[in-house]
């Protein structure tokens, strides 16, 4: 007889997530994941503009995972051809949606990247938006894959201030660990 | 924010799983899944043949929540058209890959599922083949979308005895745990 | 020069743009894996175009459900683009449609809006897209 799944079901079900992956995630697995949520939510009758901004979070979220969690397989730096691993969760507690993201980042980067978020966290919405805009203004495409902005359009669209948490793992990595609210 | 996505991570890593998805399954999202496994396989250079196997467990599993588990939303579309929920995980211990899967079930159904699973769980390779090929020529069974086959199915691809778990929730339901390894 | 036209797959647009009409379409959702990438091609027509064609109306309809940040900037530039050619005189009318019981598309639109000076930025509300 093997263990239940029951357990890990209800720990889940407690925090109010009702869609959890945890893996290699490809763009196209993201995509059914996009889907199967808007199909959920409007199953449930959820307002569409409730379904566009989670369904946008959820998206935001997982290519941030996909172009810049630090596990890969095979080993990082290789081969444009590199899976990228983290994990995405999506649930519902207290009347809010949130959308929580984890994955693993090299310690170099932990303080560059807390910089970018604590300044958000601070930031009004009028705030944001205005950050938004000139950011937009600024950042070249060819550079980076647009996650630039990506950030700021999560800590847009978060309802609260967004919430962030590094663990260290070991001499060279981090987990990383974002969520927002709507 | 706490590191409560962390610790999920290191409980995930622990038990050497590598891939789990929780919430409504889709067939679109299963092939995604699938190919993003055989993919991260591949790069790990595990055998074709293993690959295979482990590839068609999943599908197998994953089906068996879509048809079979009773934790669901209705679509308005037809009564054949449902969201279904589960929870499928796949991971590699002592050299072995494995694939775990949960979904609920009425408790109604599982005597009906316990005493066909005891049945396949002492039958060795041959015996498997044998009764999978006079299942298969039964008359169809209405209500099975074809997983009458599908236990037998997956039993042949797995190398050992299936490992399965009923735990009882209330008074009408249980939740259903399968594991296969390969 | 010939018309420019991208199938829509579920997460990058449908781009029609006519070369003759001077009508041109993105429709559909963007959040494609490579932006940068996805969107050359379109950039590319559309800086060709605006230096053949005289400046009378060009018009642009974006029918957009979603779209993710790295696409946002892009439509910047597009915006910014049709905006320098509207200063130098080009007639440009530009259509930014969007689900009217959807509020961020809306402000995004309003955004746009008040970026782009001198183009011609019209938000026009529908029932379904």
């Amino acid at each position: 007889m093997t263990e239940s799944l029951y357990t890990f079901k209800e720990n889940l079900a407690k925090k109010g997530v009702f869609l959890c992956f945890n893996g290699p995630i490809s763009h196209d697995l993201m995509v059914e994941m996009g889907d199967i949520l808007k199909l959920k939510m409007q199953l449930q009758e959820e307002s569409i503009s409730t379904i566009l901004k989670v369904f946008s979070l959820l998206i935001e979220q997982t290519q941030n995972i996909i172009f810049y969690s630090a596990e890969t397989i095979p080993e990082p730096e290789n081969t444009s051809n590199n899976i990228h691993l983290g994990i995405i969760s999506v649930g519902y507690l207290n009347n809010s949606y949130f959308v929580q993201g984890g994955n693993k980042v090299k310690n170099n980067d932990v303080s560059r990247i807390e910089k970018s978020l604590s300044k958000l966290q601070k930031m009004s919405k009028e705030e944001i938006k205005q950050f938004y805009r000139t950011q937009r203004k600024l950042i070249s495409p060819e550079t980076s894959k647009g996650a630039g902005l990506g950030f700021i359009e999560v800590a847009r669209k978060s309802s609260k201030p967004i919430e962030y948490h590094f663990k260290k793992i070991d001499d060279q990595f981090s987990f990383f660990s974002l969520k927002t609210t709507i | 924010m706490d590191d409560s996505l962390f610790r999920l991570k290191q409980s995930f890593d622990e038990k050497g799983i590598f891939f789990s998805f929780s919430g409504p399954i889709s067939q679109d999202l299963i092939v995604e899944i699938g190919d993003i496994l055989k993919h991260k396989m591949k790069l790990e250079e595990a055998s074709k043949s293993t690959i295979l196997k482990v590839f068609s467990l999943l599908i197998e599993q994953s089906q068996n929540i879509i048809h079979y588990s009773v934790e669901k939303i209705p679509t308005q579309k037809s009564l054949n058209d449902e969201l279904h929920f589960g929870i499928i995980t796949v991971g590699f211990e002592d050299g072995h890959y494995y694939v775990i899967a949960g979904n609920l079930m009425d408790n109604k159904d599982i005597d009906r599922l316990e005493t066909k699973l005891n049945k396949i769980a002492v039958l060795d390779n041959d015996q498997l083949k044998a009764y999978y090929k006079s299942e298969r020529k039964k008359k169809s069974d209405q209500q099975s979308k074809g997983a009458g086959l599908g236990f037998i199915e997956i039993a042949r691809k797995a190398c050992q005895p299936l490992e399965y778990n009923f735990e009882k929730i209330d008074r009408d339901h249980s939740y259903f745990t399968l594991k296969t390894v390969i | 020069m010939n018309n420019l036209v991208i199938e829509p797959t579920k997460y990058t647009p449908n781009i029609v743009f006519l070369f003759d009409e001077k009508v041109l379409e993105i429709s559909g959702e963007s959040y494609p894996e490579n932006t940068a990438e996805f969107y050359s091609p379109v950039l590319k027509w559309l800086i060709e175009f605006l230096k053949i064609k005289e400046s009378k109306t060009i018009t642009v309809n974006i029918i957009i459900q979603y779209f993710n940040s790295s696409s946002s900037k892009i439509f910047m530039d597009i915006f910014d683009l049709l905006n320098e050619k509207s200063r130098e005189g080009f007639d440009i009318i530009v259509n930014w449609n969007y689900l009217e019981a959807d509020d961020n598309m809306l402000e995004y639109g309003e955004e746009f809006q008040e970026d782009v000076d001198y183009l011609k930025f019209n938000l026009v509300p529908r029932k379904s897209i």
